[in-house]
């Protein structure tokens, strides 16, 4: 168990964990990113204060600050194996449903929030995770799921997020063709705000396209004479009044389309189309003369816009219907000529796309180290393709095709690093195997002539000499060699025959042996209770070092033992990855490549239509240039309009 | 001509649409339910391939740093008011092991809670020393370099050690702590 206390965190790093971009509608919207970031760290409550209590649980968020998803989830699945979250196995938990999210996994995520979210966590975090799982899911077609979840939704959600909410909701409506319902959960709606106009927009386009132009109107103008400054939302005015003008002109009501389409800012990205449709709705009326100055406008204008493409048609027909033929003709001349070269040039773009380099290329220029599910792709490849793609970003389909397609990437970089290392694993194992073989037989034979038993019976009965020694109070044992030297001289010389003569030298000599002798004794008595320490203390850690030898000897034979059981064991892992690794990479490989051909299918059909839009132009073209040749052949010039319609 | 070309005008009006709304029909019904077949493939593969890591991982660590040998060196912040941490050289036993360099987005992890493992060694049972330094940006951003010693005993078992960077708001100082984990 780790004992630490390291940096105070909010536990509902939890709602970090969902903070995504507000793409749903506009992929490249970056303006509400913020507002749902701040509202979410804006909510951190000091009651939910935790402390990172396992070494393990701060590293997965090491990672998972960063938005190294894949890494983190990797750490904590490892340490939750090994049991090394104990302090935190709730929050954990939650956090591995939390990073599924992040990381795209909704499947994961969903499991672990169906399991953890109905009673571990308070209300308002369980509300909000179930809205992000639905917004995921949502995003990725998977309708009814996402039905599903924002039905678990018990409270209200925080301001900005309730808004997403209900357009959400009203997104769900309308995909399911219950517009009434929709425009009920949108004229409910108080306040607004980004999202609940969105939410208009696409619900009058959906009437739109139901026929019910009139109850569409209603919607469109609500969003189409919205006052704002926000860039953001008079983008999405200008394509509401586009919208609606267009619709008007498809229902034969020109005169009300003229309204929204002037609404439409000139130099806004929509300009090109309200100038068309504007034109038109004056020609509709029988007013040429009027309606070529807004075509006039779009002449020097980008071709790869269908407005600007449409009014190279557009404008010879005015002319031809003021009975400008010659002028007319040479416009169709250079309209057939544009429409020819930009077709080419859509040829090349989908031999590119076919080729399969598009999306290596998009990985490319998106070099990510990890895989999280806010990222979008804002710019695509320089390309002969790139020009024709760029309303494609804005779909759901691509960004969700592409992110899944970098996702497949990264698990085949990682599947490949695995392989190298796994073979690193392997070889390392043989080596380490081939070395303990080479060294057993030596390492055995030292074994064998270390007498361990001996040692001990040695220092046993040094023990009982010792105890004997002591009770003996034997202080010459432990003398030194050189008093143990002097003291046998001394004993040898009181032996010798001629000091026991009666004489005075004799006498001399052994009063100084006696002398000498009791000098010896007391200082062996005086040195005798250190010199027993000194010896007890030796024993004792010659005892301790014997203790630690049988310990290690112990180790040694486990080791022998246990070793070749370890070689087997690791082995067989590796073994057993490896094929896996194999087997995955082939189907991560197959993945891909149903992946690039799903989205290769979108950008050659958005290319292909594209062509074919030419293509009708061309004909359109070509049949008035030759009706202007066959009615001047014929002198009729008069009729050349008439001929036109 | 003029009703086939007005007649175009719908295209457009369905470029503007689907620019911001989902694509209905039939056709969208199909595209949806490829589509989700396709991520349905991917999700599963999510899921095997991170269980896989998951094996590897501690295949990796158990045959690299076995349990009784394995040492394991985490770094971690708290607060930051007084010290950016640029890089951490750590030294055992008097031998250069590491010397790490911090991202801004490491460092910024650190500084939110994340605690990382900068390094891993097989160290014996028995004393070891470690030194630490830490380079960054110290008090009025100016340069800063400190060092912090500690011994150690590695018994049997894994051990972790925690250098900790924390502020001593007394002094308006970072400190720099090494602490042992059981």
């Amino acid at each position: 168990m780790i004992a630490r206390c390291c940096k105070i965190l909010a536990l509902s790093f939890l709602l970090a964990v969902f903070v995504l971009p507000a793409g749903y509608v506009a992929a490249d919207d970056k303006s509400d990113l913020t507002v749902v970031k701040d509202a979410h760290f804006g909510s951190d409550k000091k009651s939910n204060l935790t402390v990172v209590k396992d070494a393990h649980f701060g590293e997965v968020l090491f990672y998972f600050y960063q938005e190294d998803y894949f890494p983190a989830i990797v750490r904590l699945l490892a340490a939750q194996k090994q049991t090394q979250l104990e302090n935190h196995s709730d929050e954990s938990e939650l956090l591995l449903g939390g990073l599924y999210l992040s990381y795209g996994h909704h499947q994961r995520a969903a499991e672990i929030f169906e399991r953890l979210l109905a009673d571990k966590v308070e209300p308002e975090i369980r509300d909000r995770t179930w809205f992000f799982l639905a917004k995921i899911w949502y995003q990725r077609g998977y309708l009814a799921e996402a039905q599903a979840a924002l039905d678990k939704l018990q409270n209200k959600l925080d301001k900005p997020l309730e808004a997403e909410r209900n357009m959400l909701q009203a997104q769900l409506l309308i995909d399911n063709r219950k517009h009434d319902q929709a425009i009920a959960l949108l004229e409910d709606w108080s306040g607004r705000n980004v999202w609940s106009n969105y939410a208009k927009f696409n619900l009058g386009v959906a009437m739109v396209r139901n026929g019910d132009v009139n109850g569409a109107a209603s919607v469109l103008n609500d969003v189409g004479t919205l006052r704002t400054s926000n860039e953001e939302l008079n983008a999405l005015r200008d394509k509401a009044n586009l919208a609606l003008g267009y619709a008007y002109l498809q229902d034969g009501q020109p005169n009300a389309a003229k309204a929204p389409l002037q609404r439409v800012r000139l130099e806004g990205p929509f300009s090109n189309k309200a100038l068309l449709g504007f034109g038109w709705a004056d020609a509709e009326n029988g007013n040429f003369e009027r309606a070529l100055v807004p075509w006039m406008a779009l002449r020097n204008r980008d071709l790869l816009d269908s407005a600007v493409q449409e009014s190279m048609l557009a404008i010879p027909y005015a002319m031809a219907m003021l009975d400008g033929v010659s002028q007319a003709a040479d416009h169709y001349l250079n309209a057939i000529e544009a429409f020819y070269e930009e077709t080419n040039r859509i040829d090349e773009a989908i031999v590119h796309i076919e080729s399969g380099e598009l999306l290596n290329q998009f990985l490319e220029q998106n070099p990510q180290a990890t895989t999280g599910w806010y990222w979008t792709l804002e710019e695509l490849p320089e390309g002969p393709d790139s020009r024709y793609l760029y309303h494609l970003l804005a779909t759901h389909k691509f960004q969700e095709g592409i992110k899944n397609y970098r996702d497949l990437h990264y698990l085949r970089r990682n599947l490949d690093d695995w392989q190298q290392s796994v073979e690193v694993f392997g070889n390392m194992l043989d080596t380490r195997e081939y070395a303990y073989n080479e060294r057993l037989p030596r390492i055995e034979e030292s074994l064998g002539q270390a007498d361990l038993d001996g040692m001990v019976q040695r220092k046993l009965e040094f023990d009982a000499r010792l105890n004997s020694i002591e009770e003996n109070r034997d202080s010459l044992a432990l003398a030194t060699k050189r008093e143990f030297d002097m003291w046998g001289e001394i004993a040898a010389i009181e032996r010798n025959p001629a000091l026991q003569a009666n004489v005075p030298e004799a006498q001399e000599v052994r009063d100084k042996v006696k002398l000498l002798k009791g000098a010896l004794q007391w200082n062996l008595d005086r040195e005798y209770k250190s010199r027993l320490w000194k010896v007890r203390r030796d024993l004792q850690q010659t005892g301790e070092a014997l203790v630690e030898t049988q310990r290690s000897r112990r180790k040694i034979d486990e080791a022998i033992r246990t070793e070749p059981e370890l070689f087997a064991d690791f082995n067989t892992r590796v073994n057993g990855l490896s094929p896996k690794i194999d087997e995955l990479k082939a189907r991560v490989e197959l993945a891909m490549d149903r992946q690039s051909a799903f989205m290769q299918d979108i950008a050659v059909e958005e290319l292909t239509a594209q062509k074919e839009r030419l293509d009708t132009y061309t004909i359109q073209a070509r049949f008035a240039l030759a009706a202007i040749y066959d009615l001047s052949a014929s002198g009729g010039e008069a009729t050349i309009g008439e001929a036109s319609q | 001509m003029a009703g086939a070309l007005a007649q175009d005008a719908p295209i457009l009006v369905s470029d503007v649409a689907l620019e911001n709304s989902q694509t209905m029909g039939a056709e969208a019904d199909q595209a949806r339910a490829e589509f989700r077949s396709l991520d349905e493939d991917v999700q599963s593969l999510k899921k095997e391939v991170l269980d896989l890591n998951r094996d590897l991982f501690l295949l990796e660590e158990e045959l690299l740093f076995p349990a009784n040998s394995q040492v394991a060196f985490f770094i971690s912040m708290d607060v930051g008011e007084y010290f950016s941490l640029d890089s951490v050289n750590l030294k055992i036993d008097g031998k250069d092991v590491t010397h790490y360099l911090y991202t801004d987005r490491e460092a910024g992890a650190l500084l939110r809670g994340g605690v990382h493992r900068v390094h891993m060694e097989n160290l014996k049972v028995g004393d070891h020393e470690l030194v630490a330094v830490f380079t960054g940006k110290g008090p009025s951003v100016r340069d800063y370099r400190r060092g912090a010693t500690m011994s150690f005993n590695k018994g049997i078992g894994a051990k972790y050690v925690e250098l900790e960077i924390t502020d001593r708001i007394k002094k308006q100082q970072p400190e720099f702590v090494i602490k042992e984990w059981e």
